[in-house]
């Protein structure tokens, strides 16, 4: 995608875009492929909820302040860990607390149950294969003290999912993410130059 | 794939091959075109339910530039391929992925556009990858003139005669595309956007709209050159010279990784194909009419066959293969296929298995599923894939049944020593200037540190190895939180136990890997023919030819 990264404009990705560059930001930033992957998927279910997926994401990529832990570490672990023990009932501080709710969705998919997650003064509900109910301010950057937990009293209906399957990003979140994204490709070689086209001009 | 239930020959079940045989790529790379291809989906459903056709705009000069609107009218919805005709300069003209300029640019576009959106489209598919489309196009593309054919074929029309027919059939197209792109790429809309509607949930049927719409295009713009040289002397194509030209296409390396990338949909794709040669192989009789038409495929594969050439010496090989393969197969049907077994068309198969090379092998099931669609047509439906539904990770799972897993489904990658140089020689990696996949040497050039993750093979083989002192009650959640660099193999070998043809059996980094036998794979999925390499990562390729034009299906039209 071409843009002037001198405009701090908002740019309208798909889901497709969204997950190349999460993916390639990601793995950019030095984490694993393993976490590159699910780091896309989190973006794309981040943005069809219309939450702000980039900011997030540049949170989470950064590395945590001094006690709090990475949300998507703790992420994966708590989704992996949801078939084994069930919804959690887990409370701690988040680097980047929105970046938690796609992982609280899987979970909330895999026990078949809603789930509660309270960051500062918004509370958000995860039903299984609903689109996040949020209640309060909505402002989820961090560090922040995340409590996840059963919702099983509530059942005030859920969102359903937006019919748009785009995603927003600022240019200066777009310029960042593209130069972490930049970090994890390489020069091409003559060599694979050479073979990776026909041999000879494409004038016949 | 969860059409099981409605599966009208369980017993086909019996006759089906195994995913060590299917998914290896030295047979994988012998793939041909079935009935089931996408493009052949996509001509019977647009028979099937009366498509109309127009071209409520065509704004092209005497020099060939301007732009065109070709309409495709389905039973609910619309679709537009926009078409931009430009003047190149032969200097410019570069089928790469490197090329900024081309013959022609196109937009596949949700609905009518009105004069807006032309602008809009004007402004930006000219520019290709560096311009913005939006969620109202479903693909960008482009193509170069094959500029010899073209020219000649002009010439001649606008004289009033016919092209040459050989060289016509020996290039077979007048245009090459050199990208389709669709499923979000450069703002179209997503797959997920349109997946649901019946039209468009088998998989590349946008794709397949616009090429076969470019292939109109190409033959219109020919004629209105004629006609722009020649006057009211110029003549048209004529029907049959027409039929038999496709739309080429020059692919590379930017198509391999998709197949690793998707591997539920490769199982869909694959498992489709290999449940309808195991129903026909099950059948026990052999009608006249099936006959009749698998005779019929065998000729024209043997034509299909006499055409198709390649300087490239795999590919000449194969094609030597093919013939007398097809040969072989014409004369043990004459002569020594005994229709009273009972099952006929299983005796045939296994008479090729064991008597044919892989490339006929692959060629007879071709033929041997051509005469039967109302037995295997509805297996088309099976083909996508929600692959989201299958990206959780199963942290429950424990280490005895992935280690059982592997065992069974990984054991190809299991024995194989990735020290060995040969055996790591390559690695994948996205260009700096392109942000294109490319394949590296490993020994030779700088990157390697920055690989991609299509080294599977080894990647099993690690997790393998690292599973060795586990205990076989440990759940693989705590597993990955130890060695969290073992996710995407976990995750992969999760895929394949439910869906064994998910994973290419063979060592992607080996020196001896050929990448394209990975594209012919997928092309043919497509519905590509005359599959003709220029390198060992770089092939040219038809669609379409002998297909239908849209004024063909107007009015009810050919079997497709």
């Amino acid at each position: 995608m071409k843009h002037d990264p001198r405009t701090d404009t908002a740019l309208d990705l798909s889901l497709s875009e969204i997950s190349a560059l999460t993916t390639r930001a990601t793995r950019g930033a030095g984490r694993t492929w393993g976490e590159a992957e699910e780091a896309a998927e989190a973006a794309c279910w981040l943005a069809r909820a219309g939450l702000d997926w980039a900011g997030a994401l540049l949170e989470v990529l950064q590395p945590p302040e001094a006690g709090a832990d990475c949300a998507l570490r703790t992420g994966i672990a708590l989704a992996d860990a949801a078939a084994l023990s069930g919804p959690p009932k887990a409370q701690r501080t988040i680097n980047s607390p929105c970046f938690l709710l796609p992982f609280a969705a899987r979970m909330a998919d895999q026990t078949g149950q809603r789930i509660r997650v309270t960051a500062a003064e918004t509370q958000i509900v995860l039903a299984p294969g609903a689109c996040p109910l949020m209640v309060g301010p909505g402002r989820m950057s961090g560090p922040a003290l995340v409590a996840l937990a059963p919702d099983q009293q509530d059942q005030s209906p859920c969102p359903d999912w937006p019919q748009t399957h785009r995603g927003m990003v600022l240019a200066t979140e777009y310029a960042r993410l593209t130069q972490l994204m930049m970090a994890f490709t390489v020069p091409t070689s003559a060599h694979s130059r050479a073979g990776a086209g026909a041999q000879g001009d494409d004038n016949d | 794939m969860s059409c099981e239930g409605l599966n009208p020959m369980p017993q086909a079940r019996n006759f089906r091959r195994s995913p060590d045989e299917v998914m290896r790529l030295v047979r994988m790379g012998c793939s041909h075109p079935t009935r089931l291809s996408f493009l052949r989906q996509l001509l019977r459903r647009m028979r099937a339910e009366g498509w109309r056709f127009d071209r409520p705009v065509w704004e092209i000069d005497a020099k060939g530039v301007g732009h065109a609107v070709y309409r495709a009218i389905g039973p609910v919805r619309t679709y537009s391929l926009v078409a931009f005709a430009h003047d190149l300069p032969p200097e410019v003209r570069s089928d790469r992925v490197i090329a900024t300029a081309w013959d022609a640019t196109f937009a596949l576009f949700d609905g009518s556009p009105t004069l807006a959106d032309l602008d809009r489209l004007a402004a930006n598919v000219p520019l290709q990858e560096a311009g913005r489309i939006s969620p109202r196009e479903l693909s960008l593309s482009r193509a170069n003139r094959s500029v010899r054919l073209f020219d000649h074929v002009v010439e001649r029309l606008a004289k009033g005669a016919q092209p040459d027919a050989s060289m016509l059939k020996e290039t077979g197209y007048l245009m090459r595309t050199t990208a389709v792109y669709g499923s979000g790429k450069f703002g179209a809309a997503d797959r997920s956007a349109i997946a649901q509607r019946p039209e468009l949930s088998a998989p590349f049927q946008a794709e397949m709209l616009s090429v076969w719409l470019t292939r109109a295009f190409t033959v219109d713009l020919v004629e209105h050159l004629a006609r722009a040289k020649g006057g009211d002397k110029a003549a048209r194509l004529s029907p049959e010279l027409k039929r038999a030209l496709g739309v080429g296409n020059s692919t590379g390396l930017g198509m391999a990784p998709f197949l690793i990338h998707h591997p539920v949909l490769l199982n869909n794709w694959m498992l489709a194909r290999e449940e309808a040669l195991a129903r026909v192989r099950a059948k026990i009789r052999v009608g006249s009419t099936e006959r009749a038409g698998f005779m019929s495929a065998l000729a024209e594969a043997r034509e299909n066959a006499d055409l198709w050439t390649s300087a490239h010496d795999i590919q000449r090989a194969k094609l030597a293969d093919l013939r007398d393969s097809l040969a072989s197969i014409a004369a043990h049907v004459a002569q020594g296929w005994d229709q009273s077994a009972a099952h006929p068309w299983d005796d045939l198969w296994c008479w090729g298995q064991e008597t044919l090379p892989l490339e006929g092998q692959e060629a007879l099931l071709a033929a041997m599923l051509e005469p039967h669609g109302a037995l295997i047509d509805g297996l088309g439906e099976c083909m996508d894939a929600d692959e989201d539904a299958h990206f959780a990770i199963n942290g429950a799972m424990r280490v005895g049944e992935l280690r059982a897993i592997l065992r069974t489904h990984y054991d190809w990658t299991l024995g194989i020593d990735y020290t060995e140089r040969a055996q790591c020689a390559r690695f994948w990696y996205v260009s700096e200037d392109k942000l294109e996949p490319r394949l590296g040497e490993r020994h030779e050039e700088p990157g390697a540190e920055r690989e991609l993750p299509l080294d599977t093979g080894r990647q099993a083989a690690a997790l393998w190895q690292a599973l060795q002192d586990q205990p076989e009650d440990q759940p693989v959640a705590h597993l990955l939180m130890a060695a969290p660099e073992h996710r995407l193999a976990v995750r992969r070998a999760q895929i394949t136990a439910r869906h064994p043809f998910a994973e290419i059996r063979d060592n992607l980094i080996a020196a001896e890997m050929l990448p394209i036998d990975i594209l012919r794979c997928k092309l043919a999925f497509f519905g590509a023919t005359r599959f003709d390499p220029r390198s060992d990562r770089w092939v040219r390729i038809s669609l379409f030819q002998d297909a239908p034009y849209p004024e063909d299906l107007n009015g009810g039209g050919h079997e497709a």
